[in-house]
């Protein structure tokens, strides 16, 4: 899994956006469809103890990323799903087509752990991984593990990466004048109710809150996996986790896999699919405005009537 | 919102006061979330952002018995 890559593709998507959308596509439903993935997955990952007693998946990778198992919710499938749910709903393009951008980011991403993600779901419950780092969940080692191997793998490159592309590539997108041309724009019901509580500092920091946690998670766990833990692994006790920079590492995790494709289609792959979403919200986006407009009509209609 | 159409220039005092709130923001979330790992959640993280740029100037703005509540533009309360 990803950890802040996941909080900073959310303003790399903001900043690549087409620029016919730019300015109109809502960043909260960006932020919902990267963050949807996990939020529906991930607690039972790791579970919990109560009374000596662990409640969780009993296959963490397998419920995570697999099938059968949550592993649908990281599927483009099931991302496909919710925005044909959000559309039928709303028929808000701004939302549909930016929640369908975050979730794709989310699980493209993902394929760089060793599990991957079923990316050609339901044609295939085969995962796809490009296996860069090891997935590291487990029972035993819960959280504060799968931290570790993480930030002690490519997976800290994967972040600072990301980190980057935001700050060198795209740091406009975290600018007051940005939030308030592009973000607000698309999303002017949202902001001005905030508006009600927060002034403009409050609200700009709310847009920048995930930007900082990514962040300060990434400074954070890094800083205790290498500077405050004290493991023991095969019986020596470290100072500190191992880093291994190497491909699948770290080496002193576990080795947990399912059935996949092979590594090397993986990349062109998720390229030809991040393509085709690309694609697909443009060729969507002109179509869905004719269906906005006669929602909002409908609408007004109805409240005239009522 | 305030308007779009007078940015604030560059160097104003307010940037400054910004850098600093986001600069503690950061330097007591991290130190404080290292030894207390509940603090890195995504609900609590961008809490804590809002929470201390926000929070902060609006305690002192308290203490100065000054409103804290937004006052929008066209919006605002004539009386």
């Amino acid at each position: 899994m990803s950890w802040a890559a996941h909080q900073f593709e959310v303003y790399a998507v903001e900043a690549h956006l087409p620029k016919k959308m730019k300015g109109q596509i809502s960043w909260f439903a960006i932020f919902f469809g990267d963050f949807t993935p996990d939020f529906l997955a991930k607690f039972w990952v790791y579970g919990f103890n109560y009374n000596g007693t662990h409640y969780g998946a009993s296959k963490p990778y397998q419920w995570h990323r697999g099938w059968p198992g949550m592993g649908i919710s990281h599927t483009l499938f099931f991302g496909a799903m919710c925005c044909l749910g959000i559309w039928a709903w709303k028929h808000n393009r701004a939302w549909t087509i930016g929640f369908l951008l975050g979730f794709a980011a989310h699980v493209l991403t993902d394929v760089n752990d060793s599990i991957g993600t079923m990316l050609l779901f339901p044609f295939s419950t085969l995962n796809w991984s490009l296996h860069t780092w090891a997935y590291a969940a487990t029972i035993k080692g819960g959280k504060y593990l799968d931290a570790a191997a993480y930030f002690s793998s490519l997976g800290a490159v994967m972040d600072l990466f990301w980190f980057f592309v935001v700050v060198i590539g795209s740091w406009r997108v975290l600018t007051k004048e940005f939030w308030r041309t592009n973000i607000v724009a698309a999303d002017p019901h949202v902001w001005s109710w905030l508006g009600q509580w927060l002034d403009d500092r409050g609200l700009l920091a709310l847009y920048r809150g995930v930007f900082f946690y990514g962040v300060c998670r990434m400074i954070a766990w890094t800083t205790w996996a290498h500077l405050v833990a004290r493991p023991i692994i095969n019986g020596v006790r470290h100072n500190g986790y191992p880093w291994d920079l190497s491909w699948t590492g770290p080496w002193w995790v576990q080795r947990v896999t399912l059935p996949q494709v092979t590594p090397w289609v993986v990349l062109p792959m998720a390229l030809i699919l991040l393509g085709v979403v690309y694609f697909v919200a443009n060729a969507l986006w002109e179509r869905m405005e004719s269906g906005s407009i006669k929602e909002i009509a409908w609408r007004n209609v109805r409240r005239k009537t009522t | 919102m305030s308007d779009p159409s007078s940015p604030e220039p560059p160097g104003t005092p307010s940037k400054y006061v910004d850098f600093w709130l986001y600069a503690t923001a950061a330097g007591s979330y991290i130190p404080l979330a290292i030894y207390n790992k509940w603090l890195l959640d995504w609900i609590v993280g961008p809490f804590w952002l809002v929470a201390w740029v926000w929070g902060l100037p609006a305690v002192v703005k308290l203490v100065r018995r000054q409103p804290i509540k937004p006052r929008r533009g066209p919006d605002r309360d004539p009386r």
